[in-house]
C-alpha cells in the first residue's frame, strides 16, 4: 500500500511540463490532484519511474469566458465549480455535476483535467461533458490540438491523448436557455464510482438533443442526434416518447451483453430525461 | 530524499521526505502527529482526512512533496478550534465513536459540515459522511452529532460558509512552492527504483486445469478457409506473433509453451510469464489453450483457457471463442469483468487483424502495437489475461487526479 519510487518533478510552467514530459516520454506519468493515480500508485498498479506534477501551474488554473464558450484550465477541481468560485455557462448543470462526485476531501484536490485524462468510463466528467458538447486543447511540444469530448475517452483509462501531450483546457459551450439538461448516475454507496449514468441535453425549440449513456466499461455512448430516442422527432413531449427498447438496442451495440445491466442503465437514462423535463 | 518545506498545525516544518511519502505518513512518521489515522490508504475510509489549506483533503492520497508551502492542520491541530470543540462535546454526548479508529477523520468531515450546510439536515448530512467509514457506531450518533453542532451554532446566527472559505482555484496544497534558482524544474530523481527482473517462465511447474471464474465469449471473422485458419493455430510462434504484447522464452512444444504476454489499460501495465499447453481437436476444428501465469509487479497471478472453434461462413472463416481466467492478487481486487471484456475486444480485433494479414502472406509486423497508441496490448492466449484492472479500484476517488 506503499508506492514503489518515483522521481518527482515540479515544473514552473507549462512549457517546462511539456519539456519533461517530452524527454521522460512513457515513463513519466503527471499528477494534478492525485484522487485517482494516488490510488493506483499506492496500490503499485501504476509504477511510474518519474512523476511530473502539474498542480501548481497558475497557467491551468485560469478560466475565462471566450465568446460564447467557457474555458477552463485543467486543474481547476470539482470543488471550484461545485462551489461557484468559477463562472457558469451551464445554467447550473456543471455544479450539479461536480457537486455529486465522490466526497468532498476528494473534491477539494481533485480536477477536471484529471478525470478526463484518466479516462475511467464510469467518471462523472467523461459522460456529463460529453453531452454538454465540451471540447479539449491538448497540449505538446509541438502544439496544441482540439477534440471533442465524444472523440477523446477511447475505451476504459484510454484517451486520445498521445505520448508527451496533456489536456490543456476544457472548453464548455454556453447552453441555450432554452435547451433542457438532465443528468442521472446509479451508485450503489453514495460517492462511490457509478454503475451507470444517463445524461441528456435537449432542446426542443431547436428540436436537438444529445444524449449520453455512460459507466458502462468502455467509451461512453455518445448520441449527438438522439432523434431516434424519442420516435424520430424531438418535440415538447420528449419525455412521453423516449423510447426505452432504443436505448436498449444502443447498449447491446455498445457491449453490454447483460439484459440486467441494460435495465439499470435504461433507467438511469429514464430518470435523467424526466429530469430534464421536470 | 528530498526537504520539504510546510507548515503544520501553524509551525514551519521543513522535513525531507521521499517523494512517494504521503501526506499521512509524513505528519505520523516524521513528525509523531500520529493522530491522523490510515485506513485504506486509497482514499476510500477517510480516516486519514485532514485540513489543508484549511478544508479537508486526503492525506493517504495526496504526496508531502506535492504540499510544499502547504498549511496543513492535522487533528493535533485543532484543540483550540471553536467548532471541534463542540464537535467533540456533541461525540462525546452522543456515543459518536467506539473504537476511535474514524474518529480523526469523521471530525475533520464533520467540522467541515458543520461550517458549509445551511441548516442540519439529515439526510445532507449523511451524504457529507459518506467518504468516512465508521465500522463500530452505524453513524447514528455521529449524525446526531453533528446535527445538533449546526443547529446550536445556526440559533447562534452563524452563518454557514458554502466554500469552506476557499477563494482560489486548484488543488488545495498546491502552488505555493517557492521557485528559486534557475533551473525549470524541481528535480527529484528516484532513488534507485530498479527494474523488476523477469520471472522464469520455467518456475511454472504444471499447468492445470482449472474453473474459470469469468468467461467472456468473443468471436471475430477471417477472409480464408477454415482449414488454412486451423493449420496456423497449430503454429504457435506464429500465433503469438499475432498478440500484441505476447512473446515466447523459449521454442514451444504443443504440451508447454513458455512466455510472456504484457497487457496494458491506461497507465496499469502488467507482464504475465508462465506457461501454457495446448490441444487440438482436427475432428470439430475446435482447440484449447491453457495456461497459467504470474505478473511479479503486482503480485498478482491467472489461470487462463481460451476454447476456440472454426466456423466456414461465406466469406470465410468465424472464429468463436470462448475466454475464461481467474485472476487472484492485487490486480484481482481492482478488476471489473466489464474492463476485461472491453480490452479482450480491443486485443481480439488486434489478432484477428494480424491473422488475417498473416494468412494473406504478409507479416503482422510491428504496426500492431503502435497503433494502439503504445498499448501493448496483448492478449493472451498464452495465457489468460488479466487484466482487468482498472480503476475502479477505489471506489472513490473517481475523478481525480
Amino acid at each position: 500500500m506503499k508506492p514503489a519510487p518515483f522521481g518527482y518533478e515540479r515544473p514552473r510552467d507549462l512549457q517546462a511540463a511539456l519539456a519533461v514530459l517530452g524527454e521522460a516520454k512513457t515513463s513519466a506519468k503527471i499528477i494534478a490532484g492525485g484522487q485517482s493515480l494516488g490510488p493506483m500508485l499506492n496500490l503499485r498498479l501504476v509504477e511510474p519511474q518519474l512523476i511530473v506534477d502539474i498542480s501548481g501551474l497558475a497557467e491551468l488554473k485560469q478560466v475565462e469566458r471566450r465568446g460564447d464558450e467557457l474555458v477552463l484550465g485543467a486543474c481547476v477541481t470539482h470543488a471550484d465549480i461545485e462551489d461557484g468560485r468559477i463562472p457558469d455557462v451551464t445554467r447550473g448543470a456543471m455544479q450539479g455535476v461536480a457537486g455529486n462526485i465522490a466526497y468532498r476531501a476528494v473534491r477539494n484536490r481533485g480536477t477536471v483535467g484529471g478525470s478526463l485524462s484518466h479516462a475511467d468510463p464510469a467518471a462523472d466528467w467523461v459522460s456529463a461533458l460529453s453531452a454538454l458538447g465540451a471540447r479539449l486543447t491538448l497540449r505538446s511540444l509541438s502544439g496544441a490540438r482540439m477534440v471533442a469530448m465524444e472523440d477523446f475517452i477511447v475505451g476504459a483509462l484510454e484517451s486520445a491523448l498521445r505520448d508527451g501531450e496533456i489536456v490543456e483546457t476544457i472548453h464548455v459551450p454556453a447552453m441555450p436557455a432554452s435547451a433542457h439538461w438532465g443528468y442521472a448516475k446509479s451508485c450503489r454507496k453514495t460517492g462511490e464510482f457509478a454503475h451507470a449514468i444517463g445524461a441528456i441535453l435537449i432542446d426542443p425549440s431547436a428540436a436537438t438533443a444529445r444524449v449520453v449513456i455512460g459507466a458502462i466499461d468502455s467509451a461512453p455512448v455518445v448520441i449527438t442526434n438522439a432523434a431516434e430516442l424519442f420516435g424520430g422527432r424531438i418535440a415538447g413531449d420528449y419525455k412521453d416518447r423516449f423510447d426505452a427498447r432504443v436505448a436498449d438496442v444502443l447498449l447491446a451495440k455498445a457491449g453490454v451483453s447483460n439484459a440486467a445491466h441494460r435495465h439499470i442503465h435504461v433507467n438511469v437514462l429514464k430518470r435523467a430525461v424526466s429530469e430534464a423535463a421536470a | 530524499m528530498n526537504m520539504i518545506a510546510l507548515t503544520v498545525n501553524q509551525r514551519a516544518v521543513q522535513v525531507s521526505a521521499e517523494p512517494r511519502t504521503n501526506l499521512a505518513d509524513f505528519v505520523r512518521d516524521k513528525l509523531d502527529l500520529t493522530g491522523t489515522h490510515l485506513g485504506c490508504e486509497h482514499g476510500v475510509c477517510g480516516a486519514c482526512t485532514v485540513l489543508l489549506d484549511g478544508v479537508p483533503a486526503r492525506s493517504c492520497i495526496t504526496y508531502a512533496v506535492a504540499c510544499e508551502g502547504a498549511e496543513v492542520t492535522t487533528i493535533e491541530g485543532l484543540d483550540e478550534d471553536d467548532v471541534t470543540t463542540e464537535l467533540r462535546a456533541a461525540f462525546t454526548r452522543e456515543h459518536a465513536l467506539q473504537c476511535g479508529y474514524c474518529t480523526p477523520g469523521m471530525l475533520v468531515s464533520a467540522r467541515d459540515l458543520v461550517l458549509r450546510l445551511p441548516q442540519a439536515d439529515e439526510r445532507l448530512i449523511r451524504v457529507g459522511l459518506t467518504g468516512n467509514l465508521c465500522r463500530c457506531t452505524g453513524y447514528v450518533g455521529i449524525v446526531r452529532a453533528v446535527q445538533s453542532v449546526i443547529e446550536a451554532r445556526r440559533a447562534r446566527n452563524i452563518a454557514p460558509e458554502p466554500d469552506g472559505g476557499r477563494k482560489i482555484l486548484g488543488p488545495v496544497g498546491s502552488g505555493r512552492s517557492v521557485h528559486h534558482g534557475a533551473d525549470r524544474a524541481e528535480r527529484m530523481p528516484p532513488l534507485g527504483s530498479e527494474q523488476t527482473s523477469p520471472e522464469a517462465a520455467s518456475s511454472v511447474a504444471s499447468i492445470p486445469d482449472f474453473i474459470p471464474a469469468t468467461v467472456l465469449t468473443q468471436h471475430f471473422s477471417v477472409a480464408h478457409p477454415p482449414e488454412q485458419v486451423f493449420a496456423m493455430f497449430d503454429d504457435i510462434a506464429a500465433v503469438a506473433a499475432c498478440l500484441p504484447g505476447a512473446s515466447l522464452t523459449a521454442p514451444p512444444k504443443p504440451e508447454r509453451v513458455e512466455g510472456a504476454i504484457r497487457v496494458r489499460i491506461g497507465p496499469i501495465a502488467a507482464t504475465f510469464q508462465g506457461a501454457a499447453r495446448v490441444e487440438q481437436s482436427p475432428a470439430d476444428m475446435s482447440g484449447r489453450i491453457v495456461g497459467i501465469g504470474n505478473d511479479r509487479r503486482s503480485r498478482s497471478s491467472t489461470q487462463g483457457e481460451i476454447r476456440y472453434r472454426l466456423v466456414p461462413i461465406e466469406q470465410g472463416t468465424r472464429v468463436d471463442l470462448s475466454i475464461g481466467y481467474t485472476l487472484t492478487g492485487m490486480l484481482a481486487q481492482v478488476g471489473r469483468p466489464g474492463l476485461v471484456r472491453d480490452l479482450a475486444a480491443r486485443l481480439i480485433a488486434e489478432f484477428a487483424g494480424n491473422l488475417d494479414r498473416r494468412l494473406s502472406g504478409s507479416s503482422p509486423g510491428d504496426d500492431t502495437a503502435a497503433e494502439l497508441n503504445g498499448m501493448a496490448l496483448v492478449f493472451s492466449l498464452l495465457r489468460a489475461r488479466v487484466a482487468r484492472w482498472v480503476g475502479r479500484f477505489s471506489s472513490k476517488n473517481d475523478e481525480a487526479t
